[in-house]
């Protein structure tokens, strides 16, 4: 099972470091941009608050874009939770449905490893993945402000990037579901799945009614702006998170572990 | 225990596609088994079956006096297995997937995987996306013997391969088999049959039916064919 898990780690490999380092690069890029942008954003900061709805969408009532702090949940924070969320779903979909699409199904299962274990190695695969897709990225933000001379407050920067890792996770459980059930890699439906969660925090976070219901999408506790105010994340948030997580992982087992594979 | 294979009353329905119907056959020990059939008779059901990749719905497979539900692990052990399609991951080496193939059985077969790459004369050092079907074939021929199985399970093997190489393929199939081990050939090349098989069965429309003798004429081979065609 560790060779399994091994193997799969390597052949990911590459994907991850081009997602970490193109998710994270972004967000280097936008902090290293916060110094040249500083005194246009204090002008900024005033119009950008009082934009309604938009303002409400992307944090920017929520914080002022004028200082680091504010700049990064909005800028990095909208960048960082697409492109992990993305890169989440994606890495997921395909890990245990590319076996039978690409035919190596036949050779991989007729080693002597029980559908379980080869789950559980995959599964534990895409875990990695996102600790270390985490840990990239959080260390180019970190670089970043090094580099500005500036200082991100360490408590919420940390529960950001770990309610980000718990938000990735909820995806790729979701995404590794339809994985198990699949014979073929659904990489539209994974960024599809990502977006619409996206957008559903979006459409929440703008039209009142559907505020209520915030707390069923992943994105709920993971937006950045209400992090680094210092807004605690809903219970209820965190237990669906935990509860859809669980029960994606444990259906993924069931249903792999029972279906018959294609040739 | 003298039996390698023993299936009773198998039966396999996809739905609305035919599988494989009330299929009994056994396979003692020390056999070259031959398994023949025009394509979708269900040879290719059969087999994946007994390895436990498709889930039966009636009768019971004992493979090495193993249940192949219960027990598919210890099975997997000990079988040797090359599907008709030998697809690897492109992006790995021969020489990675050979070792990895190893690795998960927890088995140093180094030694062994030499020996048969060098009769096989394969190439190790390239990468699976570089290598045409013979030589992919090549591959999993060397993944399916270096753990010395007990049981072959071999569908469609040579398709793809050399004269040379098929004989040279034969000629260890004969060795393992001198040793103890046990070998199921799926196949459409009637002379492999004739020449290797002790016992054969056909295998048309789903059933199969267990021929007297695996010396089987041209004319006779074609007939199954044929006859498969009539009925469909």
């Amino acid at each position: 099972m560790i060779r399994i898990f091994a193997t799969e780690l390597k052949l990911n490999l590459k994907s991850l470091l081009i997602w970490s380092l193109a998710v994270g690069g972004v967000g280097l890029a936008c902090i290293l941009l916060y110094q040249t942008m500083a005194e246009d954003m204090k002008e900024m900061a005033g119009a950008f608050s009082d934009m309604g709805a938009f303002s409400d969408a992307f944090g920017m009532s929520t914080m002022s874009i004028a200082t680091l702090p504010g700049y990064f949940a909005t800028e990095v924070g909208t960048c960082h939770g697409l492109g992990s969320g993305m890169f989440a779903a994606i890495l997921a979909i395909g890990i245990l449905s590319k076996e039978e699409e690409g035919h190596t199904g036949e050779f991989l299962y007729s080693l002597p490893v029980s559908r379980q274990k080869i789950v559980a190695a995959k599964g534990g695969c895409v875990l990695v993945s996102l600790m270390m897709f985490t840990i990239i990225c959080a260390l180019m933000y970190r670089a970043g402000c090094v580099l500005v001379g500036e200082e991100l407050p360490v408590k919420e920067f940390c529960t950001f990037m770990g309610r980000e890792f718990i938000m990735n996770l909820e995806i790729a459980a979701v995404c590794f579901f339809v994985s198990s059930v699949s014979r073929k890699n659904r990489m539209g439906l994974g960024i599809g799945i990502a977006m619409f969660t996206y957008v559903y925090d979006l459409i929440g976070r703008v039209v009142p009614s559907a505020g209520d219901y915030l707390f069923i999408g992943p994105y709920s506790y993971a937006n950045a702006p209400e992090i680094f105010a210092g807004k605690a994340a809903k219970g209820e948030a965190l237990v669906v998170a935990v509860a859809v997580t669980l029960v994606a992982a444990v259906a993924s087992f069931i249903c792999h572990g029972r279906r018959d594979l294609a040739g | 225990m003298s039996k390698a294979i023993e299936i009773a009353h198998l039966c396999k329905n996809y739905g609305r596609h035919r599988g494989i119907i009330d299929v009994s056959f056994e396979v003692e020990k020390g056999d070259i088994f031959g398994f023949i059939g025009p394509n979708g008779a269900g040879k290719s059901t059969t087999i994946r079956s007994m390895l436990g990749f498709l889930r039966i719905d009636s009768g019971s497979i004992r493979i090495l006096g193993m249940d192949s539900e219960r027990e598919q692990e210890e099975i997997l052990k000990r079988v040797g297995y090359m599907p008709s399609e030998a697809w690897f991951y492109p992006s790995m080496r021969v020489r990675d997937v050979i070792r990895y193939a190893a690795d998960v059985r927890g088995m140093d077969c180094r030694e062994e995987a030499e020996r048969i790459c060098s009769i096989l004369k394969v190439d190790t050092t390239k990468r699976i996306r570089e290598l045409s079907l013979g030589n992919r074939k090549k591959v999993s021929i060397v993944c399916a013997m270096q753990h010395r199985p007990k049981l072959f399970i071999f569908d469609e093997p040579t398709s793809g391969l050399d004269p040379l190489i098929q004989k040279r393929f034969f000629d260890l199939i004969d060795g393992y088999v001198a040793a103890g081990a046990t070998c199921l050939l799926s196949t459409h090349v009637l002379s492999e049959v004739n020449r290797y098989c002790r016992h054969a069965a056909i295998m048309r429309e789903g059933r199969l039916t267990m021929l007297d003798s695996p010396d089987i004429d041209d004319e006779a081979f074609l007939k199954f064919y044929e006859e498969e065609e009539v009925l469909s």
